[in-house]
């Protein structure tokens, strides 16, 4: 008998500790146990696109809170706007919200740079959050538990 | 008998009336519906007419037995949904239409009512004329209508010869009882196997099936074919069961089999690809009946009779599914004006539900989608051709495993084609483009007969087994009721119930189904996912690139080529049996153009003179 | 040879911004007599294959259209892929959905506020562009800068350059499913991610340079742990990257897929690890004094292999210079403030991880006049479309993701 199952079952309840933030967000608590994200990037500056690689590493190992990356907004719950629209991608982004099932949530990350529109102007319908700034990983999987739920 | 009379007299009328295209075909379908009257009636008890001698010896008689109630039962459902479907497809052509059409199906008729060699070959002959004509019928189809004569008077020769053989050892053109050499079986064999379009015979069927219209297509994919085997059931009944000849229909058919749905994968024509598919189907066939011929001369007889079976659910499934198809892609191409797979996309929204169903139920059937009839047909081959290990010598164990491992591939291809196929027409997303309103009620009438055929015939097959005198093939087992268990042999080897795999997968379906529709007004409906802009004309996936991969890999088998012209790119796909074909051509040319500059060189007019004196004079001689 | 990196025009006359042998340089000149000046003119709509010149049709054809939105780019950019089905026949490569005009916002801006829109052109390569402008200013306005400063910024560029290859060979990894050795250099990238935060508070790097100095210097405790760090990651990478060049199945993927002869890459006009991966032996670093040590990383063969490997023997050579340079820094106690006024005109140029960032900049009263910025990236998915041709859509992944290239490095 291994004690891999308790370890696991520990990191869960202590790690979630770690992670906290103050960004104001509407719960999704449907989510709670299994949260499918599906990223775009709008026109940012690729800084965001990287962290959400880095999100992905096994440092942060997201999957241990039921969260993972869908290859389609039809698998999707969660949808990331990375960056600030620029005016081509305004249509495709609109037309991605469209495509989600429902229930779904739209995440506004909207970066540290200064070009393009603002997503919020769109009238995007279930933002659960609009978060301005570059921000870690760290922060990110925070605020994604709290989307979902796991952190008050 | 009367029914037969009934039938040439409708038919009869249906050339009497031709230039009211309407009536005509009208006539046609009731002169059909006679000859599955004629198969009720002769099913259990056969008949004939009374015998016109011609002069001594040559005697002209027809009837019904139950070999022929058979065929002309399964022929018969094609005839009168083809003859159906033309009343309203018909308008689209030209007046002379309905007589070449009446007539050829009367040639058909002849054939499988003829109770002797020269009732026979009149038959093949006015069939075989009569479809050249109807061919014809479409513009610019001289080469392929002309290929398709060549072919099939080939074959008339090569029965003549047949019968010639026949009559020099018995002084008798009877085709029933037995007698018959090896000379008349060969030569026959390559007649039939002309007609049904075996490898390496089959060259003239894909030009033919594909220039022809849609009615002649299918009349001449499914019924015209069917001759084929009829005859060789019919010849090979009358020259005994030799070993050989089931050995090398089954190593022709298995190979025939693999080329045509090989082929079929690659086709981009939409009559193309269903005519492919006939190579394979009557392939299969061919295996079939010789599994059946060899199990005979081994004595097998409970094999032997299960592979003959085998042979006509195979017949009945693609002498339905192939009518079925060929009529409700004939009526996308006609309503669109198309004739590539990619081309014809979008039949659902654009032409109809209801072709567009058709083409899917009868692509499920060509791809064995249980429970409908083609899966039975596919089962029923594979289950015999597992038997063949009880086969004594090792030779035909081989032949048999050979022809075994080439349908199987041809069965997984042809499920490939049949995706590429319903995929792109039926299913596929349309062009936006408006289809032709054309009068199709009669159209969609029969392409609904046939699909409840297609599927219905999977549920009831029990019942048409033993209609057709195959009734020890039922059994109950495994708390299925008698006798709606197929088994394969006795003692039992494998059995299946296409009754009850409707039932289970029609209960499971019910399911999700009642979910469906419950939800229905919640569900979201958008437009397929394309990276977030609408697909443009220029960027849907192609029906060619669907079966690139599979051209590639088998480059070698294919001769696949990518040709590079300028800025243009293409590849290039061939069967490979046509150069042969053309080179005979090319061949043939130069040596009539060497003769006709050394040895004839004079006036034509000198020569039909000199022709006519000799016949002239041999009248007499001979006289 | 030399390679067109850009073209602007000054006073009525042409300019070409030349690179050959290692060396960047202005001359007076015609774009159109290089091959590749069509690229010059269209890289904010879309990039091409210079090197071929005809139209693909045909029937079959059609435009198997990846993007803007897939999760296998991961940036607003299409690929159209020209194909009969499954070999690529011919590529564009659109880059309008992600052109924010930031060359042209930086026009009349002032100084500063134009090195963070030049920051924000590409967040992966912040250093290389704010360098890259930076040097173009100081030259300009003939600001000195200290050695101290230079070294720190050398630092920089080398910490970003072994984070991009680390990020680019492990996409390669995950291209070729090898999933184990991907997390591992996912782990990698985020830790050298953090090593920049370390470094310069900044994960990616920015906000570090300013004209003519650093808005940071690194305290000695930190400077330790920077070095501590990298050491670590040169160990885990060696032995990664030894275990993963025996792996059959991955090395088999990579080669001979998407090749590319050095006479065509420098028609082209590519330049950096793509560059030198077709046996071309340049490379910015081996004239700058910073480096004194450099061995110039490169390969024969111009395959995705070959890209893979130079990249890989780069992130040794940036790990090694990174820690030296620590070691031996000795850093002065006072910077000077540099006075960053007047008017003016230059170029400055820097090796980014996927090849030359050139800035020219024309500065009037602080403002500037004039900006043109040539990216690595343009002459990158030039040679993708390139080399990709003749290729299958399985090898897909391998030629993007081998030449490194960002959409937004491109459209700017």
């Amino acid at each position: 008998m291994k004690w891999w199952p308790m370890i696991g079952i520990s990191k869960v309840l202590t790690e979630n500790k770690k992670y906290a933030t103050k960004t104001d967000v509407k719960r999704m608590k449907i989510f709670k146990r299994s949260l499918h994200i599906y990223t775009i990037d709008v026109g940012n500056s690729n800084i965001l696109n990287f962290e959400m690689r880095a999100l992905q590493t096994p440092k942060y190992n997201v999957h241990r809170f039921g969260m993972y990356f869908a290859a389609s907004p039809r698998h999707a719950d969660l949808l990331i706007v990375l960056g600030k629209p620029t005016k081509k991608m305004i249509a495709p982004l609109l037309e991605m919200v469209n495509q989600i099932p429902e229930p779904f949530g739209v995440m506004l990350l909207k970066g540290c740079e200064s070009s393009g529109i603002d997503p919020d102007e769109l009238k995007i319908p279930n933002v659960v959050t609009s978060v301005n700034g570059c921000l870690d990983p760290s922060e990110i999987l925070a605020i994604l538990l709290k989307i979902s739920g796991r952190i008050d | 008998m009367i029914y037969i009379y009934f039938s040439f007299i409708f038919f009869a009328l249906g050339v009497l009336t031709t230039f009211y295209r309407k009536v005509s075909y009208i006539m046609a379908t009731i002169g059909s519906a006679f000859p599955f009257l004629a198969a009720v009636a002769g099913m259990h008890t056969s008949f004939t007419s009374n015998v016109f001698v011609l002069f001594n010896g040559f005697n002209l008689s027809v009837g019904v037995d139950h070999t022929s109630a058979i065929f002309l039962l399964i022929a018969s459902i094609s005839w009168f949904t083809i003859s159906l479907y033309s009343i309203d497809y018909g308008m689209n052509y030209s007046k002379k239409m309905p007589v070449f059409f009446n007539a050829a199906l009367f040639g058909m008729f002849l054939v499988l009512i003829a109770r002797d060699a020269l009732t026979f070959i009149s038959g093949w002959e006015i069939a075989t004329v009569f479809s050249y004509l109807l061919i014809m019928e479409h513009k610019h189809s001289f080469k392929e209508a002309f290929e398709f004569l060549a072919f099939g008077e080939i074959s008339t020769v090569s029965l003549l010869v047949a019968f010639a053989s026949l009559y020099l050892e018995n002084h008798s053109l009877a085709i029933v009882g037995s007698h018959g050499n090896w000379i008349f079986l060969l030569m026959a064999t390559i007649a039939f196997m002309a007609k049904m379009g075996i490898y390496p015979l089959h060259t003239w069927l894909i030009g033919a099936h594909s220039r022809a219209p849609s009615n002649v297509s299918a009349f001449l994919s499914a019924p015209l074919t069917l001759m084929g085997v009829y005859g060789l059931v019919r010849v090979l009944s009358i020259a005994g069961q030799p070993e050989w000849w089931g050995v090398l229909a089954m190593i022709f058919g298995g190979f025939s089999a693999f080329w045509g749905a090989l082929q079929a994968a690659a086709a981009k024509g939409l009559k193309i690809l269903p005519a492919y598919s006939t190579v394979e189907n009557n392939g299969m066939i061919l295996a079939t009946l010789g599994l059946s011929v060899v199990a005979y001369s081994a004595n097998l007889a409970v094999l032997s009779s299960f592979a003959m079976i085998t042979t006509l659910i195979l017949l009945f499934a693609h002498n339905t599914t192939k009518s079925l198809l060929f009529m409700a892609v004939g009526q996308a191409k006609e309503a669109l004006g198309e004739d590539t797979i990619d081309n014809v996309r979008g039949v659902w929204t654009a032409v109809g539900k209801i072709p567009a169903i058709s083409i899917l139920i009868s692509g499920l059937s060509f791809s064995a989608f249980p429970p409908l009839i083609g899966f039975l047909g596919e089962w029923m081959t594979l289950e015999a051709l597992f038997q063949s290990y009880k086969f004594p010598s090792i030779l035909d164990r081989l032949s048999a495993v050979f022809a075994g491992i080439l349908i199987a591939l041809a069965m997984g291809l042809a499920a490939f084609s049949m995706v590429k196929l319903t995929g792109y027409t039926a299913l596929g997303y349309d062009h936006g483009k408006k289809a032709r309103t054309i009068p199709s009620f009669t159209m969609r009438l029969s392409e609904i007969i046939l699909s409840l055929i297609v599927v219905l015939t999977g549920f009831f097959s029990p019942y048409m087994l033993k209609y057709f005198g195959y009734g020890t093939f039922l059994s109950g087992l495994f708390g299925v009721p008698k006798p709606f268990l197929i088994v394969s042999s006795h003692p039992v080897f494998g059995v299946v119930s296409p009754t009850f795999l409707t039932i289970v997968i029609g209960t499971l379906f019910l399911f999700p189904l009642a979910f469906y529709l419950q939800k229905l007004r919640k569900v979201k409906r958008v437009s397929a996912w394309n990276g977030g802009i609408a697909l443009k004309e220029k960027e849907y996936f192609t029906a060619p690139a669907y079966s690139f991969t599979l051209e590639y890999i088998m480059r070698k088998v294919y001769s696949m080529k990518e040709i590079k012209v300028g800025n243009k790119r293409y590849v290039s796909v061939k069967d490979v049996t046509t150069l042969f074909y053309s080179g005979l051509k090319r061949a043939t040319e130069i040596v009539a153009k060497f003769l006709s500059l050394t040895l004839m060189n004079g006036h034509i007019y000198s020569y039909v003179l000199y022709t006519m004196i000799m016949f002239i004079l041999l009248f007499f001689l001979i006289k | 040879m030399k390679k067109l990196l850009g073209a602007y025009r000054q006073n009525g006359e042409e300019h070409l911004i030349l690179q050959e042998n290692g060396k960047v340089f202005v001359q007076e000149g015609n774009a159109s007599e290089f091959e590749n000046s069509v690229l010059l003119e269209s890289r904010n709509e879309y990039v091409k294959d210079v090197l071929s010149k005809e139209e693909i049709s045909g029937n079959d054809i059609f435009d198997f259209r990846y993007g803007p939105v897939t999760s296998g780019i991961g940036e607003a950019g299409i690929f159209h892929l020209y194909t009969y089905g499954e070999r690529i026949l011919s590529v564009k490569i659109d880059t309008s959905y992600k052109r924010r005009g930031l060359d042209e916002r930086m026009i009349n801006s002032d100084i500063n506020d134009a090195l963070k829109l030049s920051e924000e052109i590409c967040g992966n390569f912040a250093i290389s562009h704010s360098t890259a402008f930076s040097r173009a200013v100081e030259n300009a306005l003939k600001i000195k800068v200290t050695r101290d400063v230079e070294l720190l910024r050398s630092i920089a560029l080398e910490l970003e350059r072994i984070y991009n290859h680390l990020y680019v060979i492990s996409r390669l990894a995950q291209a070729a499913s090898q999933q184990v050795l991907a997390s591992h250099l996912m782990g990698l990238f985020e830790d050298s991610l953090v090593t920049n935060k370390i470094f310069s508070d900044s994960r990616y790097l920015m906000n570090f340079n300013a004209i003519g100095d650093v808005l940071k210097i690194p305290s000695r405790k930190e400077l330790k742990d920077v070095s501590d760090r990298v050491k670590k990651i040169e160990n885990i990478f060696s032995k990664l990257y030894e275990n993963s060049m025996s792996s059959g199945n991955y090395i088999d993927r990579l080669h001979l897929t998407a090749t590319l002869d050095a006479k065509e890459a420098e028609l082209i006009g590519l330049t950096g690890p793509s560059l030198r991966a077709c046996g071309v032996k340049e490379d910015l670093r081996a004239y700058d004094e910073m480096y004194p040590e450099i061995e110039i990383t490169s390969d024969e063969e111009g395959d995705s292999l070959s890209r893979m490997e130079v990249r890989a023997g780069e992130i040794f050579e940036s790990l090694k210079f990174v820690r030296k340079t620590i070691d031996d820094l000795n850093l002065a106690d006072e910077t000077t403030s540099p006075n960053s006024i007047g008017s003016g005109e230059g170029i400055g140029w820097c090796e980014s991880p996927s090849g030359t960032i050139v800035y020219h900049v024309e500065i009037e009263n602080s403002k500037i006049k004039d900006v043109y910025v040539s990216t690595p990236s343009v002459f990158g998915m030039s040679a993708i479309a390139h080399s990709i041709v003749g290729n299958i859509f399985t090898d897909f992944p391998f030629v993007v993701e081998s030449f490194g290239v960002n959409f937004s490095d491109a459209a700017r």
